[in-house]
């Protein structure tokens, strides 16, 4: 097959492929029920207003600004995880995007009361938006 | 073609395409839309073709893309530099693989079928595959280390993302092809001078910018 014919014919299956994963991301959005008012932790749902109620804020410094939220580290400790510092920490938002991080990275970071979690001095890729679950391995 | 006027004008391209990353990226995603897409299939590809239809040189293309990386890394505003810089970096490498592929003459796309399935393909790939690389590096970068499951479980989205570009690249290009039928020809006299100016303000422009809002 010549080029004339094989090269429109990789960009539609290339377009069919955008088209595909676009209606699955679609209806997988509309069967899945997310509640943005909690977050699950360890398997476990907190309201996120009672995170913010039990837990110590911390205010710091990035190339945003000041912000402040909870501090993570405690967090993890408020939630009762057993070795904080042996953990990883997946944060999962609510559009499927996740990073992970290990404890070195956790302690310095926050989440904010719009449940982004932000490690300052980090790539801005780890900071998560609209987290929905943290999983704890 | 002489050396000089080829570093010239990997220079000039890869300044002007950093520059307008920078610049213009950096509003479009602070209103809100989605910068990558619009600035891959409204820029990067119509830079990038341009520029192989006027020096006709494999390799140029991935000099502009570290160029321009290395300038999106002086990004004066807030956001992911680092997974810009990469993904530009890597959207000239991935250009030079797909055109070595294609054709290394691009006098052979002639018809208007052919120049927008190459604009659907060049830029579905840079972009897809600019994403998945930044996916893949930036948390190695960051410390944080790469976990496959992570990029797996957000492939449909940036799958989906590829869309727009290509949509976008389908006009683009053949508008690209079209403006080359006209005359571009610049004495040296003019393109040195020029070459280096432009480049030089595009540079002396961000990293100014860069140094203000960082003080």
């Amino acid at each position: 097959m010549g080029k004339d014919k094989l090269i429109p014919i990789i960009a539609m299956i290339l377009l069919l492929i955008g088209i595909s994963a676009s209606i699955y991301v679609h209806a997988i959005q509309n069967t899945t029920l997310i509640n943005s008012d909690t977050i699950k932790i360890n398997g476990k749902e907190y309201a996120i207003d009672q995170i913010f109620n039990q837990t110590e804020k911390k205010t710091i410094t990035t190339d945003e600004g000041e912000i402040t939220g909870v501090s993570l580290e405690d967090l993890m400790n408020n939630v009762g995880i057993k070795c904080t510092s042996c953990s990883k920490y997946t944060f999962k938002a609510k559009d499927g995007y996740q990073q992970t991080v290990d404890y070195n990275i956790l302690k310095t970071g926050i989440l904010t009361n719009e449940s982004r979690v932000i490690f300052p001095g980090t790539a801005h890729a780890l900071w998560v938006q609209d987290v929905i679950e943290i999983e704890v391995r | 073609m002489d050396k000089k006027k080829l570093l010239v004008g990997i220079l000039l391209f890869g300044s002007l395409w950093g520059f307008i990353e920078v610049i213009l990226g950096s509003l479009i995603a602070d209103a809100g839309y989605p910068a990558g897409g619009l600035m891959t299939g409204f820029f990067a590809i119509p830079i990038l073709i341009l520029s192989r239809m006027i020096f006709k040189q494999p390799g140029m293309q991935l000099g502009m893309g570290l160029i321009a990386g290395t300038l999106r890394i002086f990004n004066p505003f807030v956001g992911c530099h680092i997974c810009s810089a990469i993904a530009i970096m890597a959207e000239g490498a991935l250009f030079e693989i797909i055109f070595y592929t294609i054709s290394s003459d691009l006098r052979e796309i002639k018809n208007i079928t052919m120049q927008s399935s190459i604009g659907i393909i060049s830029a579905y790939i840079l972009f897809v595959g600019g994403y998945i690389i930044t996916q893949i590096l930036t948390p190695i970068f960051a410390g944080a280390g790469f976990y496959l499951e992570n990029l797996l479980v957000f492939m449909p989205k940036i799958l989906e993302a590829g869309i727009l570009p290509a949509l976008i690249a389908t006009v683009t290009v053949p508008v690209i092809f079209s403006v080359k039928k006209l005359d571009l020809s610049i004495k040296d006299k003019i393109y040195y001078p020029a070459g280096i100016g432009i480049s030089i303000f595009c540079w002396v422009t961000v990293i100014s910018s860069w140094i203000i809002f960082a003080s």
